[in-house]
């Protein structure tokens, strides 16, 4: 499954809330810890993505073509 | 002489041809209040469209009545279509009507009405039908107008909260007769594009310029939808019927837009706090950890291994110990037990068991001395009895009756003398 953005949070919140629910033992917590960092690192560049999407139209000939809404800033 | 009089059927036919052959007359919109109505027993209607200074005679044949969604009445503002004929018969022109609607908001109104209390029965605005809205979308559809405000507002507020989302316009019309199959055609166009999200709607408007989204066909096309939608239709307060069928209504489309994606910051926000819990939580666990390996490291144990073996050999010591001493002691006391009984006042003397018997035996033979009836005759005693029945009472015997009396040895009979 291709890792989204909602699935990897999702996961994040699961970790953490495992992990201080204290029923973790250590070889684990450090795995999980590791899992988790990667994955908070995941969204945060997803997030931060310097090249953020761009807003789009679908033109009559099925054309994704960018689209411009003018708005100052 | 005559021949330059017209019969009255032929002006009137040639006023007919005339108004036939009449493009403008062939298609009239008229505006005016009804009066006079009569309903054919046929079927077709006959009234008078009025205004305030003029009148026209109107009839509405069956054919066409018969689609009327309203029941017309005297008094009634309607909006017709028709042609402009005349009535040879009468000399009179009318308005032939092909079509006729409630003038003014009145007849849209019942409309809406009717066509919310026909879905809502169907179950189209049911709860149990709403889709969940995706939190995190990649993706949002929107379905409006390419341009106006509502674009704008809906595109730029999107990217401002939540960059990562890719909004996709699915341009259409959104007022005009062609609008509501066109927002249907969009729609449809941006569900099978797949998309996470559909924002469909438009700017304010009179209830006119909202109609599309009223249309029986666009509510039908939200309901049938793969995809989430949220509804913007300009106004605040009215609900439009797409408002009802959509899986949210938003108020207005910069709503629609902060309901469909969340804020960048809140996010980065949420996943700094799971971090520094991360990071705490690590902390915390190492410090356990490293204090309890310092303890045991500490501990007397490991400090000096042949200390444990020492232990478990003084604990053997004493085990092996403890077992002897109590072997030891069963023996003694099993011991005491056999000399105690050996030397027992009964195997000593077995001949004083068997003297203690014998005098036992003299001394029950004697008490059966005692008891037995004739051992009293032996001290002196005597029975007498009369006809072998023994005499206990002077009742028994009268003088001169024999007597028989036994002595210790031997009986001897008597007679009564004498009774006292």
């Amino acid at each position: 499954m291709e890792k989204t953005f909602e699935n990897a949070l999702n996961e994040l919140e699961n970790i953490v809330k495992e992990l201080e629910s204290g029923n973790v033992d250590l070889d684990e917590a450090i795995n999980k810890y590791t899992e988790a960092m990667q994955l908070a690192k995941f969204c945060n560049e997803k997030l931060n993505d310097a090249t953020a999407k761009v807003n789009k139209i679908l033109t009559e000939d099925n054309e994704l073509k960018e689209f411009k809404t003018d708005i100052g800033g | 002489m005559n021949d330059k009089y017209l019969k009255i059927s032929e002006v009137n036919n040639y006023i007919k041809s005339i108004l036939d052959e009449d493009h403008f007359l062939n298609k009239v919109y008229l505006k005016g209040e009804i009066s006079n109505f009569k309903n054919h027993t046929r079927g077709h209607l006959y009234f008078t469209l009025k205004d305030d200074t003029s009148r026209i005679n109107a009839v509405m044949f069956l054919s066409y009545a018969s689609k009327l969604t309203f029941e017309p009445e005297d008094g009634m503002n309607v909006l017709v279509e028709g042609r402009i004929s005349a009535y040879p018969n009468q000399g009179t022109y009318q308005i032939y009507i092909e079509k006729m609607d409630v003038d003014g908001l009145g007849a849209l109104y019942i409309e809406y009405e009717k066509l919310k209390k026909k879905l809502a029965s169907e179950g189209l605005f049911n709860q149990e039908y709403k889709k969940k809205i995706p939190k995190y979308p990649e993706k949002i559809g929107v379905v409006t107008a390419s341009t106006g405000a509502a674009v704008k507002d809906i595109m730029s507020t999107i990217k401002r909260r939540f960059p990562l989302c890719e909004a996709i316009l699915f341009p259409c019309l959104v007022q005009g007769k062609d609008a509501a199959p066109d927002i249907v055609k969009q729609l449809k166009k941006a569900d099978e594009f797949g998309v996470d999200t559909i924002i469909v709607g438009r700017g304010g408007g009179s209830i006119e310029d909202l109609w599309a989204f009223n249309e029986e066909i666009v509510a039908r096309a939200i309901f049938q939808l793969k995809t989430p939608v949220i509804s913007a239709v300009g106004h605040e307060i009215d609900w439009t019927i797409a408002d009802f069928v959509a899986d949210l209504r938003a108020p207005t489309p910069t709503g629609a837009a902060e309901m469909a994606v969340p804020m960048v910051i809140d996010l980065n926000n949420q996943i700094d706090n799971y971090k520094i819990r991360l990071n705490k939580f690590i902390k915390n666990l190492i410090n356990t950890k490293f204090i309890n390996l310092r303890n045991l490291k500490n501990s007397y144990i490991l400090k000096s291994p042949m200390s444990m073996y020492e232990i478990k050999m003084q604990k053997l010591d004493s085990l092996i110990e403890n077992l002897n001493h109590s072997i030891k002691n069963v023996l003694n006391q099993k011991d005491k037990q056999y000399e105690k009984i050996k030397m027992s006042y009964i195997m000593q003397n077995p001949m004083h068991l068997i003297l203690d018997k014998k005098n036992k035996y003299e001394i029950l033979l004697n008490t059966l001395k005692l008891v037995n009836p004739l051992g009293i005759l032996e001290k002196g005693y005597s029975l007498v009895s009369i006809d072998n029945k023994l005499i206990k009472n002077k009742r028994e015997v009268k003088v001169n009756d024999l007597v028989d009396i036994k002595l210790y040895e031997g009986k001897i009979k008597a007679i009564v003398k004498e009774i006292e």
